[in-house]
């Protein structure tokens, strides 16, 4: 008989979001979230003084668009896949180079249920950093009259960045469980393959999880599935592995 | 049987952590014994499911233990590595692990409670655990093994980096759990402390079981090495020219007044040792007492080369 | 005497002088790390442009009809930028747990309680990485200067471009040293491989994605100091000669790396010690 899986899984959430809201690394990914909104500041300083203006293709571009830019260039292409890198490798390797995972594994509960517990922990956690400081830069970037017109692409694009962190942060939870140097791989996967194949031509760029967050081809339903898919095989791999914990 | 292997063997790549191991522990206090990179953690982390084995079985409860969560109701483990949530007081951690056996918040904290007065943690319960001493740390390891009162407790080196009074507050709380009626495998490789756990144990050696059982029918067993017996007398020579006579014994020496004899036959030995003081042919006999019946002894015999 | 005594015998030779302590270091954490497949992986596929380039030097050498593959001083500065990528992985997988790794095994005081300094500690951890990051920046960017003598059976080219052998050596340098003191400082901050391998990355990527969004946002070029690989950008090009895209003085640009080597020498001394005061 399998053992439940929910109220397991909601213990070690209850656990894993504890440690997680006063570790120190949450600093660091609150700092990662904080600079957009310091730049936003910059920006609209520098803009409402006149001292710069940006042209492309010779028009001149509002502080609307360079809204998108940032929410593309920055939250898209760097913060959340960093952040899903190094929250989403860490939340079980990091309990097996310390030691601690023998107490989570000598627990009457399913192993998939850690997993499962640390990724909505997790996903809970980094929502709660960056989707205000997305929302902080569209109050500072957007002026007051255009907000209610643009309301509506914030909350699209606070979902796209969402499911932009969930699925990241699935993908390298199952890195995570699966190999002993996750991070490194991770890197070059975002810093690596995901720039190389989006800019060749064919069908590589469907292998990347940065191409279902581009405005041009998002789909959600394909981001839905490399979540489900990815936390369920991260689950089946916890399940079936075996850690051997240096001495 | 409360833990059953048979023929288990587990690889590290070319390393051998056990060879062959088939054996089974009875009910009660079990000493697994041996020295340093013998196998003995390794043992401990297959029989606790945190190891598959490369090779036969192993069942706890008459089940097998990996991918079956639910024996971790009645299992307890106490493992040999120093490391915690050192951000969370000892009686968070404690309850937070107890919870996951599935008790409610209050239950959870109260169980926490009871195991960290147990084991003498109760006043410093609300310090962080990173602010705890080596010895505070192994005993709130091992309240959080107890904390949801399991039948079965494995204990890896539980007494390592306690002070001595300690120590022996630990060895007398192991000693009552066995006779709640609770099974405990512990292991060690100090000799006189798992001596003064129990007289069961289990020797083991570069990954295979070298002997299990009591260690006094163990000894009995060891015959190529003859049993010494140290005897207090009144008159040590008088009682050499005695002992002398009959050629039960294999070697006679005098040492600081007591005679120190080996001999192969310690049950015919006793008995006729038993008829020379009652003569009084060799003057009053003082004391006897046997220098190697003992668990040095046995681990000398078996484990040394 | 007939029987020889088979007790404990104490070390008779002779002990080398202290300040070679951190030599000691230095081979045994690169020893350690060689003996790592994957990362011998890593080091052999570091050379692959190398490959690549000697190709394209024998090819631009030899065959008239690609003489526009010949190589100039800005091929061998492409080299060395294309090497970047390299040292970012290489700086993480041998150089995040140079230190962490020893405050979590508590071994830094086990180390200084040798007779070696903080100092000689902190050498030999700098000399591992940088014995790594030489092999893969100045050393093949040499060696192809060598293929490159060799194609054309002589030393015109060198000769024709006196400055490029230092430029070389300084640029190597320098991309070493900031990677080197960074990441050994950094290593020093905590005692998880993992949280400094982020702190690096990020110092790294997001330097560059803040740069990249602040010049294009407010049209200021100086915005590349806030990144330190833009920064040692900006004198690596000057050090081979090439007007910088980015209108950032050389002297502020290395100001700006002196800083941050200066904040790096910082927090060494400050957290490489034996005892540490717990709150």
């Amino acid at each position: 008989m399998r053992p439940p899986l929910l109220a397991p899984t909601r213990r070690i959430f209850e656990l894993a979001l504890g440690e997680m809201l006063w570790a120190r690394r949450t600093v660091f990914m609150a700092a990662a979230a904080g600079a957009p909104v310091l730049l936003a500041i910059v920006t609209r300083l520098a803009l409402e003084n006149g001292s710069s203006v940006l042209i492309i293709n010779g028009g001149r571009v509002d502080s609307e668009a360079m809204f998108g830019t940032a929410i593309s260039a920055l939250y898209l292409r760097f913060i959340v896949p960093a952040l899903g890198l190094f929250y989403g490798t860490s939340l079980i390797a990091d309990e097996v180079e310390d030691k601690t995972i023998t107490y989570l594994f000598t627990r009457p509960i399913a192993r998939g249920a850690i997993v499962l517990g640390k990724y909505l922990a997790y996903l809970l956690c980094v929502i709660s950093v960056v989707l205000p400081s997305v929302a902080l830069v569209f109050m500072v970037m957007v002026p007051f009259r255009d907000m209610g017109v643009l309301f509506r692409a914030l909350v699209g694009d606070l979902g796209l960045i969402t499911l932009g962190l969930a699925a990241y942060g699935a993908v390298f939870l199952w890195a995570g469980v699966s190999f002993k140097r996750p991070l490194v791989a991770g890197l070059v996967f975002i810093f690596g393959w995901e720039q190389i194949a989006l800019t060749l031509p064919g069908s590589l760029r469907h292998l990347t999880i940065a191409y279902y967050l581009q405005a041009a081809t998002v789909s959600v339903t394909s981001l839905i599935v490399m979540i489900i898919a990815a936390v369920f095989v991260a689950m089946r791999t916890i399940e079936r592995r075996e850690y051997v914990l240096e001495q | 049987m409360i833990v059953a292997t048979d023929h288990l063997s587990k690889w590290y790549g070319h390393v051998s952590g056990l060879n062959d191991v088939t054996v089974a522990l009875p009910d009660g206090i079990t000493g697994l014994l041996g020295p340093n990179g013998a196998g003995k953690s390794t043992f401990m982390k297959v029989v606790t499911g945190q190891l598959r084995p490369s090779a036969g079985t192993v069942r706890v409860f008459g089940e097998p233990i990996w991918g079956n969560p639910s024996q971790y109701q009645r299992l307890g483990f106490c493992p040999e590595q120093d490391a915690f949530y050192e951000h969370m007081t000892g009686l968070e951690w404690v309850a937070a692990l107890a919870r996951l056996h599935g008790m409610e918040e209050a239950s959870a904290v109260a169980a926490a409670r009871r195991a960290l007065e147990k084991v003498d943690l109760l006043d410093v319960a609300d310090r962080k655990i990173g602010a705890y001493s080596r010895g505070m740390r192994q005993r709130v390891k091992l309240a959080q093994a107890i904390a949801h009162d399991p039948q079965l407790l494995i204990l890896d080196e539980p007494l390592s980096g306690m002070d001595p009074i300690m120590r022996r507050r630990t060895i007398r709380l192991i000693k009552e759990w066995g006779g709640a009626g609770k099974s405990v495998v512990v292991s060690s490789h100090i000799l006189h402390e798992i001596e003064a756990m129990t007289a069961n144990i289990v020797l083991i050696h570069n990954g295979r079981i070298v002997a299990e059982g009591d260690v006094h029918q163990i000894r009995a067993l060891i015959d190529e090495h003859p049993h010494r017996v140290s005897i207090r007398a009144g008159d040590p020579r008088a009682l050499a020219r005695r002992l002398f006579v009959d050629d039960d014994i294999t070697s006679l020496r005098f040492e600081d007044g007591a005679v120190i004899v080996e001999t192969p036959r310690p049950d015919a030995f006793y008995s006729r040792l038993t008829e020379i003081a009652a003569s009084g042919e060799a003057g009053a006999i003082e004391e006897v007492t046997s220098p190697d019946d003992n668990l040095q002894a046995v681990f000398n015999y078996l484990v040394k080369p | 005497m007939p029987i020889h005594d088979q007790g404990y015998r104490h070390y008779a030779g002779e002990r080398a002088l202290r300040r070679r302590a951190w030599w000691v270091i230095a081979r045994a954490g690169i020893m350690e790390r060689l003996r790592e497949r994957r990362f011998l992986g890593l080091l052999l596929f570091s050379w692959s442009l190398f490959l690549m380039r000697a190709v394209q030097l024998y090819l631009g050498t030899t065959i008239a009809q690609a003489s526009f593959l010949a190589p100039t001083e800005e091929t061998f500065h492409q080299f060395l930028n294309q090497q970047r990528i390299f040292v970012f992985f290489i700086t993480i997988y041998a150089g995040a747990g140079l230190i962490a790794n020893d405050r979590q095994s508590n071994a830094l005081q086990i180390y200084l309680s040798k007779p070696i300094t903080r100092h000689e500690y902190i050498a030999g951890k700098l000399l591992t990485l940088a014995a790594f990051l030489v092999a893969v920046t100045w050393l093949p960017a040499m060696l192809l200067l060598l293929l490159q003598v060799l194609f054309s059976g002589g030393v015109e080219f060198v000769s024709g471009h006196p400055r490029l052998i230092p430029a070389i050596t300084l640029a190597s340098f320098l991309q070493v040293s900031l990677a080197v003191m960074t990441m050994v400082a950094l290593s020093s901050l905590s005692r998880s491989r993992r949280f400094v391998s982020m702190l690096y990355a990020g110092i790294v990527f997001f330097g560059a994605a803040l740069d990249g969004v602040l010049r294009i946002s407010t049209g200021n070029p100086a915005w590349a100091l806030v990144s330190p690989q833009n920064t040692l950008a900006v004198v690596t090009d000057a050090v081979f000669g090439n007007a910088s895209p980015s209108a950032v003085p050389v002297s502020v640009a290395l100001v700006a790396l002196g800083v941050l080597l200066g904040i790096s020498i910082f927090i060494l001394e400050r957290r490489v010690r034996a005892v540490e005061v717990v709150g």
